[in-house]
């Protein structure tokens, strides 16, 4: 009889330590996965950001002298037009205001240049799109756009987005295939933890299932545990993320130069929006795992 | 209250634990099962409380199928029928008091419930003023007394008792089986498995025995020859 008693204690004990190391990889592993999931959505939203003045097909910039008159601006839409390649249907004029509008969301992380912006410095532009297939033909005017009275510059697409959108593919297939096989990993984890306690507690089980407890009665201590590895996993992730933004913030912002760099940051806005994605994601995702774990175990 | 029809039960395909047994049992009666290992004694018991269910025939409880009866209602099914084992099954990390208020603390009886029935049961098995003790601390007999007091707290109609004096010397085996008669007096059915012969030879009651999964004698006020 003692030596059973001995037996089961130590058994438990043994249980309960594996069980500590099983709790804390779990943690850190979701920790982990979470923060890389995070760290996908704010690359991508970067990316997009960065992208987004080419939206609709976009190859040509033509940005207008702050200082040009009415009559000057005509003058170059009217001459844009008149080359045959253009999609007249899709051409888009950004007056001040809605330079302004594009100018705030793409200087998210830099309100300090946002805020000097005004109508004597902010250039407005033409978004030009060719017809299908037309690019080519299209940046052959590129000298032609920039001689015209009260052009700033002419900026094409061709140098900036090409070379950004594979860089976002490449980082989107390494981080998204990173982050699920983490995910993975941490939720075999919170699985393999549970099924440990439950196995250190078979016994309290067994008598619980034995009076009459419900299945549920006995899941749900499982599931707070699972939701709380979730949750102070997707705590940490949050920790990481608000961490490494600001340090790749601080340092997008001392880049010398107008280098577009800065559109690859995103607002806190939409970094909370993320953080309580992931909260909810690690606690669900936790809770919801122990819950099958536990089910799992408990027609033994 | 308990109605086997031609059960029959089939391990792994091959072994037969229980082959065609049918029998009632009335509301209050007690009942030895007694026969020797691997006759089929406790797979009777699993069968009552639906740990175990059969490939052929039927059993009712109360009125009702269990076989048939979905998952969800057997934990309400249970808070019928209490069960004592041969080890106990106490949790040791838990004082008597603990483990007694445990079979109503999770089948959520408010705890004025539980603050009134379990000095009552505690009282019944003898054990008033040792609520604060572990298992460790208590003899086999008295372990067998928190278990008893566990099993029948909640008042159920039925009690399971699997080799309850198994692991105890014959004069404390005798004072479980004076307990036991206590609360099948009340009113509570008892099915209780055995080989232990004295146990069964002193209190006369009804026995139905096993060899091998076949019932060969169910006799009233019986012994156990």
């Amino acid at each position: 009889m003692l030596s059973r008693v001995g037996y089961i204690f130590r058994e438990t004990w043994a249980s309960l330590r594996r069980n500590i190391t099983l709790t804390v990889a779990a943690v850190l592993t979701s920790a982990v996965s979470l923060f890389l999931v995070g760290g996908t959505l704010l690359v991508q939203r970067g990316f997009d950001n960065l992208l987004s003045k080419w939206a609709g097909g976009v190859q040509m910039i033509v940005y207008v002298n702050p200082t040009a008159t009415p009559e000057q601006v005509a003058k170059i839409r009217s001459d844009i037009e008149s080359v045959a390649v253009v999609d007249v249907d899709r051409l888009q004029y950004l007056d001040y205001e809605q330079s302004l509008a594009e100018a705030k969301r793409l200087l998210a992380a830099d309100p300090g240049t946002f805020e000097r912006l005004n109508q004597e410095n902010l250039p407005t532009a033409f978004k030009i799109a060719p017809q299908s297939g037309k690019t080519d033909a299209l940046v052959e005017f590129e000298t032609a756009f920039k001689g015209l009275t009260g052009v700033q510059k002419v900026v094409l697409a061709r140098d900036q987005v090409e070379q950004i959108s594979k860089l976002r593919d490449f980082v989107q297939t390494v981080t998204v295939g990173l982050s699920v096989l983490l995910l993975i990993g941490a939720l075999i984890l919170i699985w393999t933890t549970i099924r440990t306690a439950m196995y250190a507690r078979r016994r309290e089980i067994e008598v619980m299932k034995l009076v009459g407890a419900t299945n549920w009665f006995i899941r749900i201590p499982f599931m707070l545990e699972g939701l709380i590895q979730g949750l102070v996993g997707a705590l940490m992730s949050c920790g990481f993320l608000v961490f490494f933004n600001r340090l790749w913030t601080n340092g997008v912002v001392q880049l010398e130069g107008d280098n577009g760099f800065v559109a690859l940051v995103v607002s806190n806005s939409f970094l909370n929006f993320v953080m309580v994605i992931l909260v909810l994601f690690g606690m669900v995702a936790g809770a919801i795992a122990s819950g099958v774990a536990a089910s799992r175990f408990l027609d033994v | 209250m308990i109605r086997l029809e031609n059960v029959t039960k089939i391990y792994n395909s091959e072994v037969t634990a229980l082959r065609d047994a049918t029998f009632d049992v009335a509301k209050g009666e007690f009942v030895f099962l007694v026969g020797p290992s691997g006759s089929g004694k406790s797979t009777l018991l699993r069968m009552m409380n639906r740990q175990e269910r059969p490939e052929k025939g039927a059993v009712w409880v109360a009125g009702r199928n269990i076989n048939e009866m979905p998952d969800s209602k057997v934990p309400h099914l249970r808070r019928n029928i209490g069960n004592i084992f041969q080890d106990y099954k106490l949790l040791l990390n838990k004082t008597v008091h603990e483990n007694v208020a445990f079979a109503l603390e999770v089948i959520g009886r408010p705890k004025h419930v539980v603050r009134q029935q379990v000095p009552a049961v505690m009282d019944l098995v003898g054990l008033a003023g040792k609520q604060d003790r572990f298992p460790h601390q208590l003899s086999g007999g008295e372990q067998q007394r928190v278990s008893i007091a566990r099993a029948f707290v909640n008042r159920p109609l039925i009690l399971l008792a699997d080799e309850p004096t198994g692991n105890l010397d014959p004069g404390t085996g005798e004072g479980i089986m004076r307990l036991l008669d206590r609360i099948n007096k009340t009113g509570t059915t008892v099915v209780m498995a055995t080989h232990d012969q004295r146990i069964v030879n002193m209190m006369r009651k009804r026995v139905i025995q096993m060899d091998r999964g076949i019932i060969v004698r169910d006799q009233a006020r019986g012994v156990y020859e």
